[in-house]
């Protein structure tokens, strides 16, 4: 019946002290499901220390997973870890995580100063300790001139740059920020890089979600790419590229006279294989998919034959990623 | 991808001769409201902008593409939103009223036919003086349609403040009255609908149950005509008071709506207005045996109102023409209200 | 106290304060708020109004005994003719030597004067006016409900069963003061039925309605939740400390409420003195009903919020229970059970043990004014039925007894106890299901 008593915040003389051997953040074998809907299956991650880019498309579960570390949800199956403690129902390690929300919509009638008192009070800090903490993480996101104007006259990413401070108000250890560029122009991503940038120098464990990797690229090299649900690739992103790059590709074409289409299409250089699967359909092999795809379409229409379809089948890291650079560059 | 061909011929005339503003004060003629919707989709660019180059960089001019079609007239347009709005209670498709409104609807359609049933049961038995308590007579129809317990405690206020809960409201906070106001629809028309829509609700469901009620009764029992020329008038104007009532109902709990972002306000405003205007009157009749401030209670003018209409006895003492002067204001004032904000609404996503 | 409990409970006060006071600013820019607080202010005002005109205005005295008419014509009313001996219906036979006196002076003269009643027989009233002793001559004839005792009126008093009859010798305290009698019931009645339907039950069930359903739900549906809920704090502590910012605003405006309407009250109500103070506990008990009430509502509604996305429909349906339930409780005065169901069944019980200890002589009054006299027409089983005087009916109607079978201090307490677990319980399901619940 009574409040939690074992709650600590920073306020505590005692120290919180978390098991030394854990990663910050642990997911085994964990699943989530919403009716019949899928949004992760089965992914285990272990993330401790600097900054990690979580990609995906919409819907590929980073919302999803963000939720889970967040205690907001309730995993279906598998067991999460935060700083080696479940996070479902127990508050305790968000004395050491600053979380940025994706959603748009903030408290308009605060002033962005107040906000950060408010809520960082929810930590234990006195008032006069929120107010010092709120004028310093407000001056670490450059906003200390406009601090006490209300936050429905700030502009997006002025509103994303408020949300970040106020995660950042207990000095947090594990900083997650879902979909933070979302929204901005380049000069408040840029900004809002920088910031994510230097909390990952000062050795913070810093998550970022993002639907596109090049954003992501400019921050970090650490990323995992989720896709329905499952983790499809993790680790650093130029060697992800790379092993793409050794990844023999497929592009399947339909079309009225494959043979005819083949003389034209061993031209392209990149292409390292062809074969005709089945009536009408032509399957070329390449390690460059994106040279290809840039080639194909003049090759198609020099050689005049009519193509009804262009298809990568069975081929997810290669398409998302095609996504997530920004399609077919 | 500016092609050569188009800058020499200049396909598309600009659309110069039209005051663009689409604002409210726009007379309807549809054409410039849809050019801009349908216009504004990404999929058009490349027919509606024009290049003009200089050595500098390069100036876009755009130009919508004008609309060549015939635009229905203003009353197909204003019956479709109608139809979007009553069809919704009963299928897909339409506006999705929530399962417990619908479910409420239902609940209460039944519930209102309680007189029906119970007439046609002694009608049939042949049970004459319980016939006489629930068959068709002066205070019966007068029942059907102001009684206060349960029907306008539990049955039309909750209906009325279930639909008017989110009805203009919920388009303003999900951003989709955009959706109407970006096509040839002016707001005097979106709120006329939205109003009617609810009000023909309600009447489906006051005068409906009536008229099952009244006609049932002919037809089972045989009727002559001496005896409907003799009750005919009473139960017009037992329907004149459902109108009265739902159309009250109505504009107080829409003029709510569009004060309000949310669902819950208008909903609970308009069941405290009508519960707490009636409470309040009470409670000066029970101390005071003072009548007077029932006129402030949007239901006990109305049924003030229909006492006189239907000619049953009277259970206010003031004049009745007090609360038919209320019933005017109460109106009057809500549909100012109404006009008001709809015509100073944004129209952004709130 | 150790140092680590001292911090706990240093943090514990750190949050609670914060998000209290960021509930309280919350609802200062919501405007439903504003308007929700001026439309009950306004509407009390309106009640006011009328009880205002009600005591300003004179009550008709009724001469119920007819000792202000002068039958004969002689210029001196019955009354006086009776008191001194002479007939009242000969022209002939009028005193002498004495100034008629003014027929007002025979209106409303011999008031209901009975000391205390105590449970069993008593035996009380006493003729003013003399219309008893001198006109009647034999002792048979001033002592008619044959007690033994010339000029007097038996009241029986049946506590147990809560019955009361009187009886009267002809004569006594026959002609009572209408005016005097019907502000004080009317002053009375005004205080209950304002106090009990007004103030416990409207403001009591409008306010959470508006100000509390949406405390989480509304935070839940704009996705701000996630500010308070990434944070070391447990979502029942959220809900409590949302729910004391919601106190922070209700309960402070209720007080108002009352203060004000008990000081505009005890100034205009009847009164020998300057201010009536004897209504101070009634509106005190009235308040702290109307207070805890609320937070019960409240505390039920907000968990409404939070089980349902449309919880406002539960609470409407809540409310209706409850209107049925305080028509119950106000209609049979206490006597139904089916009020221990309800909150505002125990809210009432603190008002109606409040008016018992403010006015001891409550339920004396209402006896009184019941029996208006004696006066009434016998009906054909020979039952007087009396006509009460003006005021009586009302105060009877909105007069209760707590009813719980223990002294009145002991059912406002054990009342308030009830409300109270009332409330922890709908904070401990309504926290339960917060905490089992996923937030998208």
């Amino acid at each position: 019946m009574m409040p939690d008593m074992t709650q600590h915040g920073k306020a505590e003389t005692e120290q919180w002290n978390p098991q030394q051997n854990v990663p910050v953040i642990m997911f085994d074998r964990v699943s989530k499901t919403y009716g019949r809907i899928n949004a992760l299956n089965s992914v285990s991650l272990g993330i401790s220390g600097g900054v990690t880019g979580i990609l995906g498309m919409n819907g590929a579960g980073k919302s999803t997973l963000f939720k889970l570390m967040m205690g907001k949800v309730k995993p279906s199956s598998g067991a999460i870890r935060l700083f080696g403690i479940d996070p479902w129902k127990n508050p305790a390690p968000y004395s050491r995580v600053g979380f940025v929300p994706e959603h748009e919509k903030m408290y308009d009638w605060m002033t962005a100063f107040d906000f950060i008192v408010t809520f960082s009070r929810l930590h234990g800090l006195t008032r006069k300790e929120a107010e010092k903490e709120a004028t310093r993480v407000l001056t670490f996101v450059s906003l200390a001139d406009v601090m006490h104007k209300r936050i429905g006259q700030f502009s997006k990413g002025m509103r994303q740059r408020v949300k970040i401070a106020h995660a950042l108000v207990n000095d947090p250890e594990l900083i997650i920020l879902d979909e933070p560029l979302q929204g901005c122009d380049p000069l408040a991503r840029t900004t809002i890089m920088n910031v994510i940038k230097e909390l990952g120098a000062m050795g913070r464990t810093v998550l970022v979600s993002s639907h596109i990797l090049n954003e992501i690229e400019r921050i970090t090299e650490q990323i995992v790419i989720l896709h329905q649900g499952r983790v499809l690739a993790l680790g650093n992103s130029h060697a992800i590229r790379e092993m793409l790059d050794q990844h023999p590709h497929k592009i399947s074409l339909e079309c009225d006279d494959p043979r005819e289409l083949a003389k034209s299409v061993i031209k392209i250089g990149e292409v390292t294989g062809m074969s005709f699967a089945e009536e009408g359909k032509l399957l070329i092999e390449t390690n460059h998919l994106g040279e290809v795809h840039k080639q194909l379409p003049k090759t198609i229409i020099e050689s005049g034959r009519k193509v009804t379809s262009i298809d990568n089948p069975n081929d997810d890291l290669q398409s998302i990623l095609m996504y997530l650079t920004g399609g077919s560059s | 991808m500016p092609d050569d061909d188009l800058v020499g011929e200049e396909p598309f005339e600009p659309v110069q001769d039209k005051v663009e503003t689409y604002g409210a004060e726009t007379p309807v003629t549809g054409q410039t409201k849809m050019q801009a919707a349908w216009s504004a989709d990404t999929g058009d660019e490349e027919t509606s902008a024009k290049v003009a180059s200089s050595p500098q960089g390069q100036i876009f001019e755009q130009i919508y593409t004008p609309w060549e079609g015939t635009l229905n007239p203003r009353w197909m347009r204003n019956w479709a939103i109608l139809r979007h709005h009553i069809l919704g209670i009963f299928k897909k498709g339409h506006r999705p009223w929530n399962i417990p409104t619908r479910l409420f609807i239902f609940f209460v359609v039944i519930a209102s036919m309680t007189d029906v049933a119970l007439a046609l049961l002694f009608g049939m038995i042949g049970e004459p003086t319980l016939y006489d308590i629930w068959g068709v007579n002066r205070d019966n129809l007068y029942g059907h349609v102001m009684g206060f317990f349960p029907r306008n405690i539990l049955y039309y206020p909750i209906v009325a403040a279930l639909l008017v809960g989110g009805i203009i409201s919920e388009d303003r906070s999900h951003g989709t009255s955009a959706l109407y106001f970006s096509r040839p629809i002016n707001r005097f028309d979106y709120t006329a609908m939205k109003f009617l829509s609810v009000c023909l609700i309600l009447l489906f469901i006051i005068n409906g149950t009536l008229a099952a009620y009244y006609f049932v009764d002919i037809l089972v029992m045989g009727k002559g005509w001496a005896w409907i020329i003799d009750t005919f008038p009473m139960f017009l104007a037992a329907f004149g008071c459902g109108i009265i009532l739902s159309f009250t109902y109505t504009s107080i709990g829409l003029a709510l709506s569009s004060i309000s972002r949310g669902r819950f306000f208008p909903a609970i405003g308009l069941i405290a207005i009508l519960m707490g205007t009636r409470s309040i009157a009470a409670i000066v009749d029970a101390l005071f045996e003072r009548s007077l401030l029932y006129i402030i209670s949007p239901y006990d003018s109305v049924a003030h109102v229909c006492q006189a209409l239907i000619g049953t006895e009277m259970t206010y003492q003031h004049p009745w023409v007090w609360s038919l002067v209320s019933v005017v204001i109460m109106n009057g004032l809500a549909l100012y209200l109404l006009a008001n904000r709809v015509s100073s609404m944004e129209v952004t996503r709130e | 106290m150790s140092n680590r409990m001292d911090t706990i409970w240093s943090q514990l006060d750190r949050k609670s304060t914060a998000i209290a006071e960021f509930t309280l600013r919350q609802y200062r820019t919501r405007i439903s708020t504003w308007v929700v607080m001026i439309a009950s202010v306004v509407a009390l005002l309106l009640i006011l109004l009328f009880y205002i005109e009600a005591m300003n205005t004179e009550i008709e005295a009724i001469d119920n005994d007819g000792d202000s008419f002068d039958s004969d014509g002689d210029g001196y009313p019955n009354g006086q003719e009776k008191l001194l001996g002479t007939n009242p219906d000969s022209a002939e036979d009028f005193p002498s030597g004495v100034e008629p006196d003014p027929p007002e002076k025979w209106i409303n003269e011999d008031d209901i004067d009975w000391d205390s009643l105590q449970d069993g027989t008593n035996y009380v009233g006493a003729d003013d006016d003399g219309d008893c002793l001198e006109y009647y001559d034999t002792s048979s004839q001033r002592d008619t409900n044959d007690n033994g005792i010339e000029c007097d009126i038996i009241v029986n008093v049946d506590s147990f069963n809560s019955t009361i009859s009187v009886i009267s010798d002809s004569g006594v305290d026959e002609d009572p003061d209408e005016d005097k009698y019907g502000k004080e019931a009317g002053h009375r009645a005004f205080i209950l039925g304002i106090g009990k339907f007004g103030i416990v039950y409207l403001l009591g069930i409008f306010l959470p309605l508006f100000l509390a359903t949406g405390l989480i739900r509304e935070e839940m549906s704009e996705g701000t939740i996630h500010y308070m809920l990434a944070k070391p704090i447990a979502r029942g502590e959220v809900l409590l400390y949302r729910m004391l910012g919601y106190i922070g605003i209700t309960w402070p405006f209720i007080l108002a409420v009352c203060i004000g309407l008990c000081l505009i009250t005890g100034f205009t109500g009847p009164s020998d003195s300057l201010f009536r103070w004897q209504d101070v506990p009634v509106w005190m008990s009235i308040a702290w009903a109307a207070m805890l009430v609320s937070l019960v509502y409240g505390t039920i509604f907000c968990g409404f919020g939070i089980v349902w996305k449309n919880g406002v429909i539960l609470a409407i349906i809540f409310a209706a229970w409850e209107l049925g339930m305080a028509f119950v409780t106000i209609l049979t005065g206490g006597d139904s059970s089916i009020r221990y169901m309800s909150v505002i069944g125990w809210g009432m019980i603190i008002v109606d043990a409040g008016a018992a200890i403010g006015w001891p002589d409550n339920w004396q009054l209402i006896e009184i004014g019941l029996w208006g006299g004696g006066h009434g027409e016998e009906n054909w089983l020979g039952e007087v039925a009396f006509i009460p005087l003006p005021g009586a009916e009302p105060l009877s109607v909105f007069s209760g007894s707590p009813n719980l079978g223990v002294s009145n201090w002991l059912a406002f307490v054990i009342s308030t106890i009830v409300l109270i677990f009332q409330g922890i319980m709908a904070w401990f399901i309504g926290q339960t299901i917060f905490k089992g619940k996923e937030v998208n």
